[in-house]
Formats: C-alpha cells, sequence, structure tokens
C-alpha cells in the first residue's frame, strides 16, 4: 500500500441492463458471445451441465395452466457480482488467484492460464455461470480458422466464464490512447451480446456514469447495495448480497418475482427478515 | 556453502576415525572427491549442458539490417512499426509494406535479393520468426507504454534498431516460448531492463513507474484484466 | 579405487546440491508449468490487422446487412452492420452462425461424380471441365431427343440474376419445369393477383402500425424479414402498441404479444372472418378501398355469426367483440397472417381472410397497413430466341402441374413434385437440377420425395454443403457460399420499399467451388448455339454489373439500394377466394385423435441452410436430448396416454411414426402436440446429423383447392408409451 501513487484510475462499475420485456428468447446473445470468445463445442451438446455458455437463455414460465400460461426468456451472462467491496462470491474462494474482481471496472476476471481447475468457484457462484473444461477444444478441420486472436482459447481442466468481452475493453483503451482521450467512450466499449441483440434489450455501460444509458435506466443507489430505483428493475437472488452488476427489467410481476426465492407471505422486490 | 562442507566433511572424518580398519580412514578423502564430482558434474550439468538442451535455434528467413533500414527511413521504428488507425500496434510489417520500397531490389546484398526473389515475386508474406511475442493469454498495449507512458522502444526491445543482422531466434523447447521472454541468462538474472519480459519484469518496471494501482481485490495491485485476456 | 555405497551416497548428495544450486529444477518447473498452461495442441490464433468487410447474408430472405470482422484473411466474426435499413447492427443466430458454414467440415470442396450406390456418400473428384462437360453431354443428348422438358430445376428463390439466370437456362434450353420451394411468398403472390388483380407481394408498414393482430405469424419466431421484425417488436414495446397473437401455442410470438388468443388450430381464418363480420355488422369499417362488399355481406354475416365462429375457433364470444372492437377502433389497424415463418404456402382463404380485414380496417397503401407492391423489375435481359427443340419443350404442361387447369393461377406447385414424379406426372423426369434447395428435407413427406429422387435418373446438386438432397445426386457442382461471392440480393420479405443487398467476396474462395452463375454461364457456352447465344456475358460478374446499371455503384459504396416511394399495384381490394372451405388436418379423428403441429423457431433454421454447431448448442434440453427429439403435449393429454416428461414415446400421423421424447408445457391446448420444424437431418456432419425428428417425415402435403398450394397446417396423430 506504500508504494501506491493514488493515481488510480477512474472508477467505473460496468454493468447490464436486460429488458426481458423485449428479450425474445432468439439465442442471438449467446452465438455472438461464443463466436466473439472462442467458446468451443462438441458434437452433443445436449447435456447443459457440461455445455459451456457464457451467455445462457433460461426460459421462467409463471406455471398456470393453459389458456392462462405465460413464459419469459432471461438471458443470464456472469452477473459480475461486487458483494461488499469486490469480494464476489467466487472470487473469496479462489485458491488460485485465478479469478480477481476488478476496483477499476468492477469486471469479475478469469485468467484461464492461471487456473487449476478445482471448481470451487463453480460451488460458490449462485448463477452457474462458470463452466468447467472437461475436454479439450476441439474445432472440426478447417474451422480454427475462425478462431479470434483477442480471446485465448482454453484448455481442458480450467474453469472459464464471460469477462464481458473485456479484450474489447483493452481494445477500446488502445484506441482511445490514440485519440489522447483519458475514458473510453460508451459507444467505443459494448459486449459483443449487447451489440448482436436484434430487439436491443440489453443495454451495457458504466453504472457510476450518469451519462451513461445503463446508469439512467437503472438509477442504482450505492446507499443499499446497487438496488435500483427504476420500478420495473431486479436483479437475481438480490438478496443474497451478491450486488451483482446485470439489472433486470419486467413489467410483469411474476418476472421480477422469480428473480428471487421468496416465501409466501413476502412481497416481490421486499428484503429478507434476518433471522433472530 | 563452505561451511557447510566443513561440517560434513568433520562429521565424515569423525565417522571414519571410529572405524577398526585404518584402510577406511583413506576413504573419507575419496567421499569428499565423489561429492566434488557429483557436485561439478550437476553444476556443469545444469548451467552449461541444461541450457543447451532446453533452447533449440532456427534462422531467420534471411538477415535483416535494422541498422541500415534506420538510416534510410525518416521516421525512425515507427516508420515500419506504427500505431494502427484502430489503435493496435502493427508489430513485424506485412510484405505489403515492404514492397512499397522493394518492389526491385534496392542494394546488392544477397538477403535482399532472397527477400526479393522468394517473398515479393513470390508475393508470399516473409515468416518472421518474433523474438518478443508474449504468451496467447497475455495482452500487452503498446499505445498505453508507447503513447500513454511515452516509452522508448528500447526499454523493452533493447537496441535491435542498431542491429545489423539478424541473430538466430532460439525458442524453449518445453514452452516453445522465445528465449527473450526468459532472458539469455538462463538463471534469469537481468541487467538491462530489456533483457527479460516475464510478468515479474511487467511488475517490476510498473512498480519503479510508481504505476501500481490497487485496483485488484485479490492483490491489492493490479487486476489481472489488464494484461491477461 | 572402490565405489562403495558410501561413496555413491556422496556422489549423489553433491549432485543434488550442485543441481539445487544450478538454474535446472528451477527453471524446468517454470517451464513445466507454462507448459501445463498452454498445451501445445491448444490453438493459438494468430493476431494481425484488423479489417471490417461489409456485405449481405443470403442465409435467409431477411436480407441484413453484415460486417465481416477480418484479422488479415481470415474471417473472424460476422456482426449485423451499423445504419442498415433492415438491420441497422441487429443481427439474428443465423447470420451470427455464417463462419460455421464458410469454414465448416460439411462443404462440399470440389466438383465430384458419384462412383458408389445412390446415397452411399462414394465421391470422385473431379475437375470443373469434366463436371461441366459430364453436365452439358447429358443435357444436349435429351434435348436432342426432342425431351427437353424432361428437366426441371428446383430453387429456393427466384428473384435475383443467379435464380434469372437458372430460369433463362430453362427457357433458352427449352424446359417449362423451374420451379421454386414452397413458402408463404406462393400464397401472398397468389392473393395480390387475386384481390388486386395484379403481380406483387405485400408489405408492411409495421413500425408505424398502432394495433397489430397477428394469425399465428412468428413475429419474433422468423417471420418475414427477421431481424427487422425483432426490432419492431421491440419498438411496439417501447410505444406501447397492442399486439394481439392469434395462434394454437404459446410460440414466443405469444409471450411477446400484449395479448395471446388461444384459436382452435387451422381456424384462423374463420377468426378472422368472424372479426370482419362484426366489424360488417356494427359499421364499423372502411369501405374506401374494397370492391364487392355489398354481395359478400350477407354470406359472411350468416357464415361467420360470432357465436358459430366462436365455436370452430374456441375463442369466446365477447373476445371476438373485443378484437374487433379494438382493432376497428385503433388508428392504423394491421393484421398479418402466415403461419409462424410461414414456411410454408398455405390456402387461399387464409391469406385472403387477412388482407380483407386489412381492407377493411382501411389501411391499404396507409401509414402503419398493408402495401400491395410490385418487385423490384430490374433484370431487363433481350429475350432468349428459342429454336425448334426449345419450343417444342416450353409447350409441353409443367410436371407439377402449375399454371394449368384450375391451377393457371399457380406458378409453381414444388410439393406436389414427389407426387408426379412417383408416377402421377405427365411425364417422367430424367435430370433434375437443384440450387439453394434441399428438397429431400424440407419438402413435406420426406419418404415420398424420396422415393421420387431416386427415380430420377440424374441429379444435379448445387449445394456448398453436403446436405440431404446432395447425398441423393449424381453429379455435385458446389457454389460458393456467399461470403466468397457477389450477388444481389432483392429483399421482399413483407417490406414496404424495393430494396436489393449485394452480397460480395468477403474471403477468396476457401475450395474448389465456382460460382453457380459463373458454372450456367459456362455450361451455357458449352453447350454451343442457341444456349450460348442466350448468354452472352464473359462471366458472371459482368452480367451482374450490366444488369444493375446504375444501381451497381449505389450497391458497390453503400450495400444496399432503395426505392421508398413505390406505386402500389392496387390500391382497391376485390373481395374474393374466402367461399373456399377451410382446409382440414390428414387424418381421420377417430384413429388420430390428436393434432401435430409444426412449430418455428429462430434458433432452428428454415430453408436449405442446415443449423450450425453454434445454433444447436442453444437447443435447449426439452427440444433435443441426445439423438431425441421432443414433442411438446399438454400435462392433461400426456396424463391421459401415462405419459410424464422426458418418456419416450411413438408418434404416428398417417404418414409416418416416430420416436420422440414428451416434453410437457402448460402453453399448448389439450389434445394438440407441437414439434420444431428443422431437425432430423441425416446428411451434414456429426455436430447436426441425427439429432430430432424431421416433421416432414411425418407430415404430407394438403393441397389448396383454390391453388393446389400445400396448405397443410399440421396433421392428426396418436401418441403412445413407448
Amino acid at each position: 500500500m506504500k508504494n501506491e501513487h493514488n493515481d488510480n484510475p477512474p472508477v467505473m462499475k460496468f454493468g447490464m441492463a436486460i429488458d426481458l420485456d423485449k428479450c425474445t428468447g432468439c439465442g442471438a446473445c449467446m452465438v455472438a458471445c461464443m463466436s466473439e470468445n472462442n467458446i468451443p463445442f462438441k458434437e452433443d451438446e445436449s447435456d447443459k451441465l457440461v455445455s459451456i455458455t457464457w451467455m445462457r437463455i433460461f426460459k421462467l414460465s409463471n406455471g398456470k395452466s393453459f389458456p392462462d400460461t405465460d413464459i419469459c426468456y432471461l438471458p443470464r451472462p456472469c452477473q459480475h457480482c461486487e458483494g461488499h467491496g469486490g469480494h464476489s462470491p467466487c472470487v473469496s474462494v479462489c485458491p488460485a488467484t485465478a479469478t480477481d474482481y476488478s476496483r477499476e471496472t468492477g469486471i469479475v476476471s478469469q485468467i484461464v492460464t492461471r487456473c487449476f481447475g478445482c471448481r470451487y468457484c463453480m460451488g460458490a457462484c449462485p448463477y452457474h455461470a462458470r463452466y468447467f473444461n472437461w475436454w479439450d477444444p476441439v474445432w472440426p478441420d478447417g474451422m480454427e480458422k475462425y478462431l479470434s486472436p483477442n480471446v485465448s482459447p482454453r484448455m481442458r481442466g480450467v474453469v472459464e466464464k464471460c469477462s464481458f468481452c473485456f479484450h474489447r475493453y483493452q481494445l477500446a483503451k488502445n484506441k482511445a490512447y490514440l485519440d489522447g482521450e483519458r475514458r473510453v467512450p460508451e459507444e467505443a466499449y459494448q459486449t459483443a451480446c449487447t451489440q448482436a441483440c436484434p430487439a436491443g434489450a440489453i443495454v451495457f455501460g458504466d453504472l457510476n456514469n450518469p451519462e451513461h444509458q445503463v446508469h439512467q435506466i437503472v438509477k442504482p443507489d450505492p446507499k443499499h447495495g446497487g438496488r435500483s430505483q427504476n420500478p420495473r428493475a431486479f436483479r437475481l437472488l438480490e438478496r443474497l448480497g451478491t450486488n451483482t452488476k446485470v439489472y433486470y427489467l419486467s413489467s410483469r410481476e411474476w418476472v421480477r418475482r422469480s428473480g428471487d426465492n421468496y416465501l409466501e407471505h413476502e412481497k416481490t422486490g421486499q428484503a429478507s427478515q434476518p433471522h433472530h | 556453502m563452505s561451511t557447510l562442507d566443513e561440517k560434513a566433511k568433520e562429521g565424515m572424518d569423525d565417522h571414519a576415525t571410529h572405524g577398526s580398519d585404518g584402510k577406511q580412514s583413506g576413504a573419507g578423502g575419496f567421499i569428499i572427491l565423489f561429492f566434488i564430482i557429483g557436485f561439478a558434474a550437476s553444476m556443469v550439468l545444469g548451467w552449461v549442458i541444461f541450457p543447451k538442451l532446453l533452447y533449440s535455434q532456427k534462422q531467420q528467413p534471411f538477415s535483416f539490417n535494422h541498422a541500415l533500414h534506420v538510416e534510410e527511413v525518416d521516421d525512425g521504428c515507427e516508420s515500419c512499426h506504427f500505431f494502427r488507425e484502430d489503435g493496435s500496434f502493427s508489430g513485424t510489417p506485412k510484405l505489403a509494406q515492404c514492397t512499397e520500397c522493394h518492389e526491385e531490389p534496392m542494394g546488392d546484398t544477397e538477403d535482399e535479393a532472397i527477400f526479393v526473389e522468394q517473398y515479393v515475386t513470390m508475393e508470399r508474406e516473409v515468416p518472421w520468426l518474433s523474438y518478443s511475442r508474449q504468451p496467447d493469454c497475455v495482452f500487452f498495449s503498446h499505445a498505453a507504454h508507447v503513447i500513454g507512458a511515452k516509452m522508448d522502444c528500447v526499454v523493452c526491445h533493447g537496441h535491435i534498431g542498431e542491429s545489423e543482422e539478424s541473430r538466430p531466434y532460439e525458442y524453449n523447447r518445453i514452452t516453445t516460448y522465445s528465449r527473450d521472454i526468459w532472458g539469455h541468462n538462463i538463471a534469469g538474472f537481468a541487467k538491462n531492463s530489456w533483457d527479460r519480459m516475464k510478468m515479474d519484469d511487467c511488475a517490476r518496471c510498473h512498480k519503479e513507474a510508481g504505476v501500481i494501482h490497487t485496483s485488484s481485490v485479490q492483490t491489492e495491485r493490479d487486476a489481472c484484466f489488464v494484461c491477461h485476456k | 579405487m572402490k565405489v562403495d555405497r558410501r561413496s555413491f551416497l556422496s556422489f549423489v548428495i553433491g549432485g543434488a546440491a550442485g543441481t539445487a544450486l544450478s538454474p535446472l529444477p528451477w527453471k524446468l518447473m517454470d517451464d513445466s508449468s507454462i507448459w501445463s498452461q498452454m498445451w501445445p495442441w491448444t490453438p493459438v490464433p494468430p493476431d494481425g490487422e484488423v479489417v471490417y468487410e461489409d456485405s449481405t447474408c443470403t442465409l435467409c430472405p431477411g436480407g441484413c446487412g453484415i460486417s465481416v470482422r477480418k484479422v488479415d484473411n481470415r474471417a473472424v466474426k460476422i456482426e449485423g452492420k451499423q445504419g442498415h435499413p433492415i438491420n441497422d447492427g441487429g443481427i439474428c443466430i443465423l447470420g451470427l452462425s455464417g463462419l460455421q458454414m464458410l469454414y465448416g467440415p460439411t462443404r462440399v470442396k470440389s466438383p465430384m461424380k458419384r462412383i458408389g450406390e445412390r446415397g452411399d456418400g462414394q465421391w470422385q473428384k473431379i475437375s470443373w471441365d469434366e463436371a461441366i462437360a459430364i453436365l452439358t453431354e447429358k443435357l444436349i443428348d435429351i434435348r436432342d431427343k426432342g425431351e427437353a422438358h424432361t428437366v426441371a430445376a428446383i430453387a429456393g428463390s427466384d428473384s435475383g440474376t443467379v435464380p434469372a439466370l437458372i430460369q433463362r437456362f430453362m427457357t433458352a434450353y427449352g424446359s417449362p419445369n423451374f420451379m421454386r420451394t414452397p413458402s408463404g411468398r406462393d400464397a401472398d403472390e397468389l392473393a395480390v393477383n387475386t384481390l388486386f388483380g395484379n403481380q406483387g407481394r405485400t408489405g408492411f408498414d409495421v413500425e408505424n402500425a398502432d394495433y397489430i393482430l397477428s394469425f399465428g405469424s412468428g413475429i419474433v419466431d422468423g417471420w418475414g424479414s427477421p431481424v427487422r421484425m425483432f426490432r419492431a417488436s421491440s419498438l411496439w414495446k417501447d410505444k406501447k402498441t397492442t399486439v394481439v397473437q392469434v395462434e394454437p401455442r404459446l410460440s414466443n410470438s405469444a409471450a411477446k404479444a400484449t395479448r395471446w388468443v388461444p384459436v382452435n388450430p387451422g381456424t384462423e381464418a374463420d377468426l378472422a372472418l368472424g372479426i370482419a363480420a362484426v366489424m360488417v355488422s356494427r359499421n364499423m369499417i372502411d369501405t374506401g378501398a374494397v370492391s364487392g362488399l355489398s354481395s359478400w355481406k350477407s354470406d359472411l354475416l350468416a357464415n361467420y355469426a360470432t357465436e358459430k365462429v366462436s365455436q370452430t375457433t374456441g375463442v369466446a364470444a365477447e373476445v371476438i367483440a373485443e378484437l374487433a372492437k379494438g382493432f376497428a377502433g385503433a388508428n392504423r389497424p394491421l393484421a398479418l397472417c402466415g403461419r409462424g415463418k410461414a414456411q410454408t404456402a398455405g390456402s387461399l382463404r387464409d391469406i385472403a381472410a387477412v388482407y380483407a380485414l386489412n381492407a377493411l380496417a382501411g389501411n391499404i397503401n396507409q401509414e402503419g397497413g398493408m402495401w400491395p407492391i410490385p418487385e423490384a423489375d430490374y433484370i431487363q435481359w433481350r429475350d432468349v430466341a428459342t429454336d425448334n427443340l426449345a419450343s417444342a419443350g416450353l409447350s409441353q404442361p409443367r410436371i407439377d402441374g402449375a399454371g394449368a387447369g384450375k391451377y393457371a393461377q399457380t406458378r409453381y406447385l414444388a410439393s406436389r413434385l414427389a407426387d408426379a414424379v412417383n408416377g402421377n406426372g405427365p411425364y417422367p423426369l430424367q435430370v433434375l437440377l437443384v440450387a439453394s434447395a434441399n428438397p429431400c428435407h424440407d419438402l413435406p413427406d420426406t419418404q415420398r420425395v424420396k422415393e421420387a429422387f431416386a427415380r430420377i435418373p440424374f441429379i444435379v446438386s448445387f449445394s456448398s454443403f453436403h446436405d440431404e438432397t446432395a447425398a441423393m445426386a449424381d453429379l455435385l457442382m458446389p457454389d460458393h457460399v456467399y461470403l466468397e461471392r457477389y450477388e444481389d440480393v432483392p429483399v421482399d420479405a413483407g417490406l414496404t420499399q424495393q430494396m436489393i443487398g449485394l452480397s460480395r467476396p468477403v474471403v477468396s474462395p476457401q475450395f474448389n467451388t465456382r460460382h453457380l452463375g459463373e458454372t450456367l454461364i459456362s455450361a451455357a457456352k458449352a453447350m454451343g448455339e442457341p444456349m450460348a447465344d442466350a448468354f452472352p456475358w464473359d462471366d458472371y460478374e459482368t452480367c451482374l454489373e450490366e444488369t444493375l446499371a446504375e444501381k451497381w455503384d449505389t450497391l458497390m459504396e453503400d450495400g444496399v439500394w432503395v426505392q421508398a416511394d413505390i406505386d402500389p399495384v392496387g390500391d382497391r381490394l376485390q373481395l374474393a377466394g374466402m367461399d373456399a372451405d377451410a382446409v382440414q388436418a390428414e387424418g381421420d379423428v377417430n384413429s388420430f385423435p390428436l393434432l401435430l403441429l409444426p412449430y418455428d423457431t429462430i434458433r432452428l433454421t428454415s430453408g436449405y441452410i442446415g443449423e450450425a454447431p453454434f445454433m444447436i448448442k442453444t437447443v435447449a434440453d426439452t427440444v433435443i436430448k441426445g439423438n431425441d427429439g421432443f414433442v411438446e403435449v399438454n400435462p392433461q393429454t400426456a396424463r391421459a396416454a401415462g405419459l410424464g416428461q422426458g418418456d419416450m414415446a411413438t408418434l404416428t400421423t398417417p404418414r409416418g411414426e416416430a420416436q420422440v421424447r414428451v416434453h410437457l408445457f402448460e402453453g399448448i391446448q389439450p389434445g394438440v402436440l407441437a414439434m420444431a420444424r428443422g431437425l432430423g437431418h441425416t446428411a451434414y456432419d456429426a455436430f447436426l446429423a441425427g439429432k430430432g425428428v424431421n416433421i416432414n417425415t411425418l407430415i404430407g402435403p394438403v393441397e389448396d383447392p383454390s391453388s393446389g398450394h400445400d396448405a397443410a397446417w399440421g396433421i392428426r396423430a396418436t401418441l403412445s408409451k413407448a
């Protein structure tokens, strides 16, 4: 700490607002992510426990019978939990310093070359956002040509997850240096899923920056652990205190209620009562 | 080391004097000799033979005279190694850049003849072997260092701009990385800032330059997602 | 000197000490850990200069602009093109997967001729010269015998220069048998012709409508130009536009709608006419753009009284009234039709009922309304000079029966091809050319189609991929994929403008393939006069540039040419086509008490492109598990059959039988089953082949009495424990 020169860069908190009223469950975000991040595939991907999808779409149902049934899709990237002071569930348990929380960007990183595959983080993650490489990636002959140099392909035995396309931030920073700008402009750093979404359901940016659209939608309340002040917004398992940076928007009460495990008498969005 | 040796010797001598046979008293000398032989042999193995086994050599497609080129161009290193419009660094020039000048041989060196005949005419990219290629998991931003921190190329790349011929490319047989990453000294000693390019060297330089951030929750240093991808 | 035990130990200790003091163990440890972190067999994608190249996606009829990111000469990512009039940066799952097709293992890498039995997959690589020689010798031989009409071609589209070249080839050769694979376009073109009296197609101004009444159209399931529709759907959310989805199943489109109105399968037109009747009886209509109302009115009111319609459709009478009120009362109401992605033609009645509803609401050629408009007419080639052999061939009836007799207004009937070849046609086929189509997977009643293909002596596939139809072929003449070629892409897909996109090569051809336009031009030239005379261009690019004329520069610059103000082909709708009986599902209700419906999803492809591995990866484990396909069943229906979630069951229809797993879904009416379209491939690679069931093996075409088009919307079925 004594070496600190107090030139820490501006504190950003990259996050997302996903409008579930607009999300159609089309899967473009999943494939944009796979294509952007060199995610491998196998012959059989129907065992979803071992199918690597940094971005995964879940299908929610209101559980009512025909014709009162309703469904809603929920895209789930890594939620980039801040917890308290950056102690997100996975970062706290990693014995290899392979996963880390950056106070500069709010991004939970995963350095696959550092990971030795103990999978504690997978156990700790409440969102199943982490995936283990049970096999070496194999691309059919010729297909390795489309691999992007921006993201290092992973090997067997390591855990991987969504990085909020951090490499795009790195590249945008390069450009900012060249242009003599101190900060990366909002539009210069967007995740692959945000960019691809044909419904425009995902908004990405700096939650700390009032000029960013995501801040304006979410209106995070720093006094209450980043809770959104938008009545349509909720976070997944918010009451665990994971303090995630992915906010969901829905005008449907049952959808918002699906975001947490409420007891029958609890109201949606109500804080859980501590036990005495 | 010497005290240890002596202690060991004493111990052995001690033991020998308790022996009943006079012949064994001379064995102490042999034992030391064997120790020294073993010690010397392993030192030779570790310091001399091991590096030769560990590294393999390849020759560049042809020899490149940096000194000559630097003289001919206007902008120094940046004439050929420049920033692209998107802020990325171009690194080793592509054939198209070289042919801007070298459509025909400009001089009469044998190396240039090879270049023009085998690459320019055949429209083949030159398979240069990069001495300073970092592993795939590393994201190194030239922009941050050269534009942001206004560092000179020499700090990391040394005086390659003054070289008149290409030295052989050496690479580690186990990791396949260029020898320049670990540095030429097998023990990892570095005299100059450009002698090694491991992560510790990045960290050391950052510390010296006073750009240690505390963004990482795990390490209270720079977060991993600054230089890794 | 004797080396005793102590000396040896001393040597070892000395060695150990020396080793510890040398770099060897420490360096080895570091290196081996690095080695284990970066296995040499893990690919390291080479870095290089990043450039973006713009093109137009042709994987579906949507016409999106794409930006392909390249690193040196490798294409590494496809993104939506910012500012493009259709998709403005958005892109769909199929468009994103394009590189897996470009670089994928299922490409046909060179021209090949069959050497084993048909379907054995034994091929011999041949040169392009040899392939052209085989094709032209065969064709010349048949033509010289005066049997030019026994050669047929089937293609995925009939607009744009490449399909036009195929049609021109057929005309100059002397065959009337050019067919387009069936789709909702067939019924749309027929309806425009019947209702507005002119050739054309409809455009829907969805962005400006303020009340959408969709009769089963998969607005967010791939209907129309998919990305445009996704964007419209979000726009409607922002504008709080009312969207009503009439559909028997809770599709994604139904889930996104403001209101889902479950309807009995196949009765969408009845509901549309029921709503029309309410509007007419309560005088909530605009008669300005409707002809023939006075004579139709009494029929309509008599046949589509609310109570009766409620009975037929299963929609409550008050709901019908509400819908009529909402639709007629909106400022800019718009009704859409074509089930799912509109992959089958559908009946004239289904489509005419909905178009009539639009006309009664007064939205014809209005903002937010329906626009009958002409196709972009830019291909102005001089007429083919046909010789006697060609004229004789062209005077023969079409093998599919379209354009004559009771199907005089119908242009193509590819769904009848199998039947015609299997013995019910006017003559046997000798040669079939297949381009951008995969009839052996996509046409209903796949077994019959395959039987028919087995009867055709010579089949040529121009497919870029080893698909099901290529597997049945004798000669493979692979086309470049879209990322390797120039092509004009006229976009209709429900747009209210005329639009042409340009596909251009983003990478050089990866294999020994050839542009289909090029193949046709060189084949025609090789056949000598009079064929050569009809193809005066040196190569395809010349042909394209000449054809596009002044549009070429715009296309090269912007990638897209748009004509916004178009004169509609008509402004009054003549009420017609609605008196036909509703098309019923095939099968006896007693032996097959359930109904099986195909459903469309954007995560699976339509048309001739097989799903890329990335797409299959996104498919839920309630659609495919291992190789098993699922059928959606209401829990109540499943319970009655003793079936639970994931159980294996036998699904039987009058056309076939399949082993499927059961997925319990509350969003489907009891008594109705639904299965995804686009699965059950037998060709392609291990990432796709064998997964799920091809619903076309269970369903057969049902002819629309007015047009002959395939109007099947489902089939009767049974489901029992396996």
